[in-house]
Formats: structure tokens, C-alpha cells, sequence
């Protein structure tokens, strides 16, 4: 057939993933992926009143929760804000940490009949829907613009560094996220899981508490095991307190989230090949 | 030129017979047992359950070729276009694919029930492979041939299934893809819609897409495809032209036919009769079992007596399946003044009927047969089906296009009309 020069393609039996090639492949079928997160947050509107006021109704009622219980009963040592900035300028980041893994886990399982009959990349789906969770997560940031400085935030030049903030949080998401969707197309009892962990995640992570409650001995391996303290606390530097974050603390957020997107990544890539015939 | 596809010794074996059978209790568990029990490693693995789907398959397929996948269920077809269309992975071999591959794998599974048809176009478009560009340029298109313009913003789920699945392949068939790979997807809408389907695949084969096609439907295949590939047990048994590959099929098919007919007709057992053998031959004498409407029919049926029968009823039926026989020969006592009798039988012995200038229509007929006592009508071999034949279509036939298939009405009478006005 006259025309374009045709690219060939090569189809064998799976080897070791190449994380290379499959993030070009990711980039060249972008628009796969955002048609993935166009679905998702129309899919979030369709016969709901409320629609993208769930994602802030979340964060909201956390914040009343945890001010009447430990902002004033246990009197946990805030960083001079009041307690209900304090913890909302987390809980908007969580609830993106939340809304993203739990939905994203399902993404492969949901998309089931399309993954057995079509070919994309299969983390187009995951991907969609951590994307449209970011959607959330800037409807949030935006009502913490809003609502922070009356509960009590410091208004500063520092809250222009939240976005950038989201991009290594997205990253650390997606790996965790990618790998717990393709393990739920092998074994369902990762739906069940996933509840569970991310509710402990929750506790494990300086959302109700400052990063400052946990020992100092202890704060190393504390920030090493679990990136997203790094990341929750400077958030909260940033919106709440209105101050550069801590380095070393970023530092422990961002190298852990990159090590874990790309095992995420790579994990998600070994066990592509058969979901379609186990999914 | 390069082939737009080719197999190269391509083999896939799934490995389990489904994911539900296993959770991740019993995968940690064998993990644990593996590490904790390192000297039984050699058989610590449970044993392949696997199926072979495909073995060493190899063949190339030309750009602008349009080639039918044809076999019965399970072998291999489908699996052929799922490595084919990265769905699955081979096992071993490899697969090279040139240009942009598009499929219309039951097409239903692209729609979203929740998002309107507006929506859908635009999702599915993209996943299928379709820039935005593409979907823009062709949207109208997409939306005239599905006929769903009037209910653009409406939620898919409101759709009847009919107008999901025209949505669904009016996507899909947009795409145009250089390899064009359908699954049976024709199945689809009503029978206009249909009919456009296969106008627009002609359409797509014209603009020089390679397409290959999958369908039990077998003139669908040969209406369309200049080539067909016959797989049987996931192995390539016949890679030939469209007429070829179909007729060792269906040839296939009826061999075992045949030999589920000589097992659900193993004669019934009969005191007095043991039919050991039935055969059917040309007006030469020599066995066949494929027949041209027109030729003779001589079927031979050799019995066995136990004890002396003395002018028997035979009696010898074609049928085509259905209720009732479309011919009936009986052989009557002389007594009863029609033709010549058997007279009486005993030990061995071959009774032939010939019938001549067949005037049945391509199929599988079933032969009939049953011999009764000449008084009494004591049945001495029940009344059973006792082989099979198949008539396929003359040179004539296959010229002449008003020819009826034996589906509308299986004989054929040759005939003249008339009109008489006022």
C-alpha cells in the first residue's frame, strides 16, 4: 500500500519489563490517557447532585472531625496555626492519596471487558484515574485559598510551591496505585485490602498529628519508610504555616516516591502481560 | 514488499484454566512452601494445567490481503487475533505486525452504559487508536452510520442493545487502521445494518487495509476474504484460497459429523438382523460420500441374518435433518404385485438401492433405514439413521446466483413459469 512508512511491530513472549519503552509508548498515547481521565471525572457527575463537591466534602468533614476530637482533647502541639488549618492543609493532599488509591486499584478490574477485547497500555487506566483524582486535588488546594486564611493559615508567597508539591505526591500514588491494580486483576482480595491499608496509611502518615510527635531517633526511618510524611509535612509547611518546607524532609518525600513509582511501575509492567487472561 | 503480518512459529499456552480458582492465600502459601522446602522445588510447582491454544503457527499475510480465519470453537482463532492484537502474549515465536492495527473484537465491550453517545465516541475513539483530529474530522460520520444522531446526549444505558452495538462498531469501523482484524462482530443490528457493515468492510479492503476476519459464517467469509486459513486443535491445517480453505473445512466437519452420526447410530441391536456395513457410491460403484444434485446414489447395506427372512419390507430414507424424510424407497414383498422381492435371506447378504438423478441441494443428508417381516410387520431392524452423505454445490450452482440453498427447501425440481395476462 503507497503512503506513510510503516512502523513494524514485534510481538513475543513477554521478557523483563522496559520501563525505556513503555513510558515513550505511555507519552505517544497520551491522549488514550486523558481520554481514561476525561471518563473518569465526567463518570463523577453523571447522576450525582454533588459531584466534584465530594472531593472537598471529604477533606471538610476530616477537619471537623479531628478538630473536635484531637485538636481540643488531646491538645497535640500544633506549629503556631490553629489546629483546623493545621490538619486541613493535609487532609486536602490525603484525600487525594484516598480517592486515588482506592479507585485506582479497581481501575483494571472495572475495565475488565474493554481490557479483553482492545489493546492500550494498560496503566493508561490507572493513570486516568490517579489524573482525574489531581482534578480533585486542585478543587482542594483552591478551597484551602478560600477557607485557610479563616481557619487560621498563614497567607504566604510559600503556597505558590503546593503545586510542584503534587507532582513527586501524584508519582508516589501512581506507583503504589499501579501496583496494587494489577495484583487486584490477579487476586480480588485486594479490593478488601486496600480499605485497610489505606486507613492505616492514614494513622502511619502526619495527618491528625505533627511530623514533630514522632521521636527524633525515630524520625529517620520514619520519613525513609513512608515518603508521604515527607510530603504531607511540607505541604503543611507550606500551606499552613506559610514557610519553606524542611529540606531533608522533602528531600526523604521525593527520593522515596520517585523509588517507589518506579518499582510501582516496573511491578505493574512484570504482571501486564497475562491480565487480560486473568482479569 | 514486506508482509503487513506475519507468524513466525507462533505458539500460546494459557497456563490456567481460569483465575478463580486460585487466591492469593494459596499463591503465598506455595511461595512459603517453596522457600521453606528448598530440596522439593523440583516438583514443589503444581503441575501445568495449561491448554495449547496455538502450536507453531507460521504465515504471512500481504498488505491489502484480506484473509478468513475459519475452524470449529476452541481452535485457536480467537486467540490467534488476541496475540495478534497485544490482548495476550505468545509463549514462544513472534509476530510482526507493519502499520497500525485495529480490531472490532465484539464491539460492544468499547461503550460506557453511564456516558452519553457524545462521550462515548470521543472515549472510545481515542482508545481505539484515533487521534483527536481523527475524531473530530470523522465524528459526523461515525455518527450517521450508526443512525444515532437523535440521541446523541442521551446516556448509552438508555440505548437499546441494538443501538449499543451499532455505536460500538460505527467506532471502531472509523478507525481505519492499516490491519483491520474482526471477530465476528457482524452479528451486529438489523439487517440493513448489516448489509452496510459488509459494504463498509469492502469499502475498507478497496482502500487497501488488510483485514482478516474470523466469523462462522462461512459465505460472509468467502464473500469477503480472498484467502482462508482453516485451524483445527490450534494448528494450521490448510492455508489456501477461500474456496479451498472452506471446503476442507466443512469436509472436516462432516467426517465428524460422520462420526458422531456412527456413534449416535451404532444400530440398534436386533435379534434377528446385524447391519454390518453401509456404503454409498457413484453410478461407477466406487465409495463416495460428496454428491453433485444430479448424480446417482447407490446405497449398499450389507446385513447379516441369524435366522432364514423371507420377504422382508425394506425400507431406505433420506433426511436432511428435520422432521420427516424428503425420499422414501421401499422394497415390497413380490407377493404384494410391485417389482421384484427379496425373496427370502439368510446368513450374509447386500441389499442395493440406486437412486437416480438426486435432486437434493447442498448439505448433510442423513441416510434411514429399517427392514420389517413380510407379515405382522414385526419390526427386525428398527427404523433408524445408519449413515450420512453430503451434497455440495455443482459448477452451475456456483455460477448462478439465484441458485436456492437447500436451508429454503432442500429438493430440486427442475421447472419452467409461464404468465398468462388477462
Amino acid at each position: 500500500m503507497p503512503g506513510p512508512i510503516l512502523t513494524e511491530r514485534v510481538i513475543e513472549a513477554p521478557g523483563r519489563p522496559r520501563l525505556g519503552s513503555s513510558l515513550r509508548e505511555l507519552w505517544r498515547e497520551r491522549g488514550t490517557v486523558l481520554a481514561f481521565a476525561t471518563r473518569s471525572t465526567q463518570l463523577k457527575y453523571k447522576q450525582s447532585i454533588l459531584g466534584l463537591g465530594w472531593a472537598l466534602a471529604q477533606p471538610l468533614a476530616f477537619v471537623a472531625v479531628f478538630s473536635l476530637t484531637l485538636g481540643r482533647v488531646a491538645d497535640i502541639p500544633g506549629t503556631g496555626v490553629d489546629y483546623a488549618a493545621f490538619a486541613l492543609s493535609v487532609l486536602v493532599p490525603w484525600t487525594f492519596v484516598n480517592i486515588s488509591v482506592s479507585l485506582g486499584a479497581q481501575s483494571i478490574v472495572n475495565d475488565a471487558g474493554l481490557i479483553r477485547k482492545v489493546y492500550f497500555p494498560r496503566e493508561a487506566t490507572v493513570v486516568g484515574a490517579v489524573l482525574s483524582a489531581v482534578v480533585d486535588l486542585a478543587a482542594g488546594l483552591g478551597l484551602f485559598v478560600v477557607l485557610g486564611p479563616l481557619l487560621g493559615a498563614h497567607v504566604s508567597f510559600w503556597w505558590l510551591l503546593a503545586p510542584v508539591l503534587v507532582l513527586p505526591l501524584a508519582l508516589l500514588v501512581s506507583g503504589i496505585t499501579l501496583f496494587l491494580a494489577a495484583l487486584n486483576a490477579y487476586y480480588r482480595d485486594v479490593r478488601y485490602a486496600v480499605p485497610i491499608l489505606v486507613q492505616l496509611w492514614l494513622y502511619a502518615s502526619p495527618v491528625a498529628y505533627p511530623l514533630g510527635l514522632i521521636p527524633h531517633r525515630w524520625r529517620g526511618l520514619y520519613l525513609v519508610l513512608n515518603p508521604l510524611a515527607g510530603i504531607l509535612d511540607s505541604f503543611r509547611r507550606v500551606l499552613a504555616v506559610g514557610t519553606a518546607p524542611r529540606p531533608t524532609t522533602l528531600l526523604a518525600g521525593v527520593a522515596g516516591s520517585l523509588v517507589i513509582a518506579v518499582l510501582g511501575y516496573w511491578s505493574f509492567k512484570a504482571m501486564e502481560p497475562r491480565i487480560a487472561e486473568v482479569v | 514488499m514486506a508482509p503487513a503480518v506475519r507468524f513466525d512459529k507462533v505458539t500460546k499456552d494459557y497456563l490456567r484454566g481460569g483465575p478463580s480458582q486460585h487466591s492469593l492465600r494459596d499463591e503465598a502459601a506455595q511461595a512459603l512452601r517453596r522457600v521453606l522446602v528448598p530440596w522439593r522445588r523440583g516438583h514443589a510447582g503444581s503441575p501445568l494445567t495449561g491448554r495449547r491454544a496455538l502450536h507453531q503457527v507460521s504465515f504471512d499475510i500481504e498488505p491489502g490481503e484480506s484473509v478468513g480465519l475459519i475452524g470449529p470453537n476452541g481452535s485457536g482463532k480467537t486467540t490467534a487475533l488476541k496475540l495478534l492484537a497485544r490482548i495476550t502474549y505468545p509463549s514462544s515465536g513472534r509476530i510482526v505486525v507493519r502499520g497500525s492495527l485495529g480490531g472490532l473484537i465484539e464491539v460492544g465491550s468499547s461503550i460506557h452504559p453511564e456516558l452519553t453517545g457524545r462521550e462515548n465516541i470521543w472515549l472510545a475513539g481515542q482508545i481505539l487508536g484515533m487521534a483527536k483530529t481523527d475524531v473530530r474530522r470523522r465524528f459526523d460520520e461515525i455518527v450517521d452510520f450508526a443512525e444515532l444522531g437523535h440521541v446523541l446526549d442521551t446516556q448509552a444505558k438508555l440505548y437499546s442493545s441494538g443501538m449499543q452495538l451499532r455505536l460500538g462498531f460505527s467506532i471502531a469501523a472509523h478507525v481505519e487502521p492499516n490491519v483491520l482484524v474482526i471477530d465476528e462482530a457482524l452479528a451486529v443490528g438489523d439487517a440493513g445494518f448489516q448489509a452496510r457493515c459488509v459494504e463498509r468492510m469492502g469499502s475498507l479492503v478497496e482502500a487497501g487495509t488488510t483485514l482478516i476476519f474470523v466469523s462462522h459464517d462461512l459465505p460472509a467469509v468467502e464473500a469477503v476474504c480472498n484467502r482462508g486459513i482453516f485451524l483445527l486443535d490450534g494448528e494450521l491445517q490448510v492455508d489456501d484460497s477461500t474456496p479451498v480453505a472452506i471446503r476442507s473445512y466443512l469436509d472436516w466437519v462432516d467426517s465428524a459429523h460422520q462420526a458422531r452420526l456412527a456413534d449416535a447410530t451404532a444400530p440398534a441391536p436386533s435379534r434377528y438382523l446385524d447391519l454390518e456395513r453401509v456404503e454409498c457410491a457413484d453410478r461407477d460403484g466406487r465409495d463416495r460420500y460428496v454428491f453433485q444434485t444430479g448424480d446417482d446414489l447407490v446405497v449398499r447395506l450389507r446385513f447379516r441374518a441369524t435366522e432364514p427372512i423371507g420377504e422382508p419390507h425394506v425400507n431406505v430414507g433420506i433426511s436432511d435433518g428435520r422432521k420427516g424424510m424428503l425420499v422414501l424407497c421401499t422394497l415390497a414383498p413380490s407377493d404384494q404385485g410391485r417389482g421384484d422381492g427379496a425373496g427370502t435371506l439368510d446368513g450374509w447378504f447386500t441389499l442395493q438401492c440406486t437412486l437416480h438423478d438426486l435432486p437434493l441441494l447442498p448439505r448433510v443428508y442423513q441416510l434411514w433405514c429399517s427392514v420389517q417381516a413380510q407379515r405382522g410387520h414385526a419390526d427386525l431392524f428398527d427404523w433408524q439413521a445408519v449413515g450420512s452423505f453430503r451434497m455440495e454445490e455443482s459448477q452451475e450452482q456456483r455460477r448462478d446466483s439465484r441458485a436456492v440453498t437447500a436451508s429454503d427447501g432442500p429438493v430440486f425440481v427442475s421447472h419452467q413459469w409461464g404468465v398468462t395476462r388477462g
